[in-house]
């Protein structure tokens, strides 16, 4: 296998990871960033970001992502995209990333800048009817649902709007929701409640799927009385939260409870030469300025680091 | 490029084709598709000469897309000899996943 040797490998191209890769670069060292998408992370999937500062008006997700992918491709960093990471080394002194089970990766210090992804629920069926009517993304395949029943989880800003969204399709849309309060904007909320193809169940939690060859329905259960009902539905939106994309870092790097990584006010983990940066670490604010500001004192903290071993 | 179907040429493409196939459902405003195409593309040149990889735009061919079940964009389907052969990929779909499934397809 071939392998190639970096100072800095970042794995995960967000805005967190694109930003370590532009400082990387423009301190000389030599860079190389991963990621098993195309690069951009949540930023390039946002319809418009209207809160990133020195950026106005409002832009495209898509095109401040590309602006960042362009700004770390000028200083010089190896992009690695549609790449998944078949073996990972943190723990010696050289750190090892190997790529598709074809490319191996070197360098004395990695910073960890997966972000998150969405939580599934972890009920029966789940697997059973992903694509076949079981789907977490209403941009995609909300116009299947065209004059049909559809079924959304969760109670945050993106199930509420989702549900409004998928109104413009759907025949109805029954929201379903654990606690007896939305935790979404007074807006979205408003919005919601207004329409007359929306109905919801609050203090109602998902048991199962059902359905055959392919989803026809969910069994709910109401958390105040126990009774157990099914809600026909051609098809369920899942909008409940997220987890970070960390599980291939267990037994190596330090986490919390729910996954995330434990790293100092100056991005270092448990293992020397391994940073974090981004939503993929223990925070409270998790918003593409923050990303970035993590990603910066990461790269500065990783040219430190080269700087005293070398 | 991957090539681009139909659904008037499922038939000859895709059932009547002589090497196993895998047919992507794509979507516009889908970022799970984009994602997937550099990975589709990759594995297409592993796989030349031994699977035949086509796409079909779902929004344009929504009865085969009914016909076939598919609701989720985007939607992976494998066949052999006009027969549909396995579980089907959908989502946020890995490169490993596909690979494996191309493996299979040809064992
Ligand atoms: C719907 C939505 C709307 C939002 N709107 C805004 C907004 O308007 N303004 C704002 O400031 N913030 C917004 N946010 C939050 C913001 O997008 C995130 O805080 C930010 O993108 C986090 O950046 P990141 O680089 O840490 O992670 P991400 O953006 O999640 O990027 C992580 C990258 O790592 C890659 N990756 C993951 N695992 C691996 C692996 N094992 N191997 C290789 N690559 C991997 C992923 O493919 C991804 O590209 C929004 C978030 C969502 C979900």
């Amino acid at each position: 296998m071939e392998t190639k040797s970096y100072d800095l490998i970042v794995i995960g191209a967000g805005p967190a990871g694109l930003t370590a890769a532009l400082y990387a670069g423009r301190a000389r060292l030599k860079a190389a960033i991963v990621d098993e998408n195309l690069p951009g992370g949540w930023m390039k999937t946002t319809h418009l970001v209207a809160n990133y500062p020195g950026v106005f008006p409002e832009i495209h997700g898509r095109d401040l992502a590309k602006r960042m992918e362009d700004q770390a491709r000028h200083f010089g960093a190896d992009f690695y995209t549609a790449a998944e990471i078949s073996a990972l080394e943190l723990q010696g002194a050289v750190k090892r990333v190997v790529l598709d089970d074809e490319v191996g990766l070197e360098a004395k210090v990695v910073i960890l800048a997966m972000g998150q992804e969405p939580r599934k629920l972890g009920i029966p069926g789940e697997t059973k009817f992903k694509g076949r009517g079981l789907s977490y993304c209403a941009t995609c395949d909300g116009d299947f649902y065209q004059d049909k029943d559809v079924v959304v989880i969760g109670g945050g800003n993106s199930a509420v709007e989702e549900s409004v969204f998928l109104t413009q399709f759907a025949k109805s849309v029954t929201l379903i929701h654990q606690f007896d309060k939305f935790q979404c904007s007074a807006i979205a909320e408003e919005h919601a409640r207004g329409h007359a193809k929306i109905r919801m169940y609050l203090c109602h939690e998902p048991r199962e799927y059902i359905g055959q060859d392919r989803l026809e329905g969910v069994a709910v259960q109401d958390l105040n009385t126990g009774e157990k009902k099914i809600i026909a539905a051609d098809g369920v939106f899942v909008y409940i939260g997220f987890t970070p994309r960390t599980e291939f870092l267990k037994g190596q790097v330090g986490l919390d409870a729910r996954g995330y990584i434990q790293a100092d006010d100056l991005m270092h983990t448990n293992l020397s030469g391994v940073l974090a940066a981004g939503d993929a670490r223990v925070k409270v604010y998790r918003q593409i300025s923050t990303a970035v500001s993590d990603g910066t004192i990461a790269a500065l903290e990783a040219e430190k680091i080269l700087r005293e071993v070398k | 490029m991957t090539q681009e179907i139909n659904q008037d040429q499922f038939e000859t493409e895709v059932l009547a084709a002589d090497l196993p196939v895998v047919l992507d459902f794509f979507s516009t405003e889908c970022p799970p598709c984009e994602a997937l195409a550099p990975k589709f593309s990759s594995l297409e040149e592993a796989f030349t000469g031994r699977v035949k990889f086509l796409k079909v735009f779902r929004q344009g061919n929504r009865a085969l897309a009914e016909k076939l079940n598919v609701t989720g964009s985007p939607t992976l389907l494998f066949f052999r000899q006009g027969v549909e052969i396995g579980g089907r990929l959908s989502g946020e779909i890995k490169k490993s996943e596909i690979k494996a499934a191309l493996e299979a397809l040809l064992n």
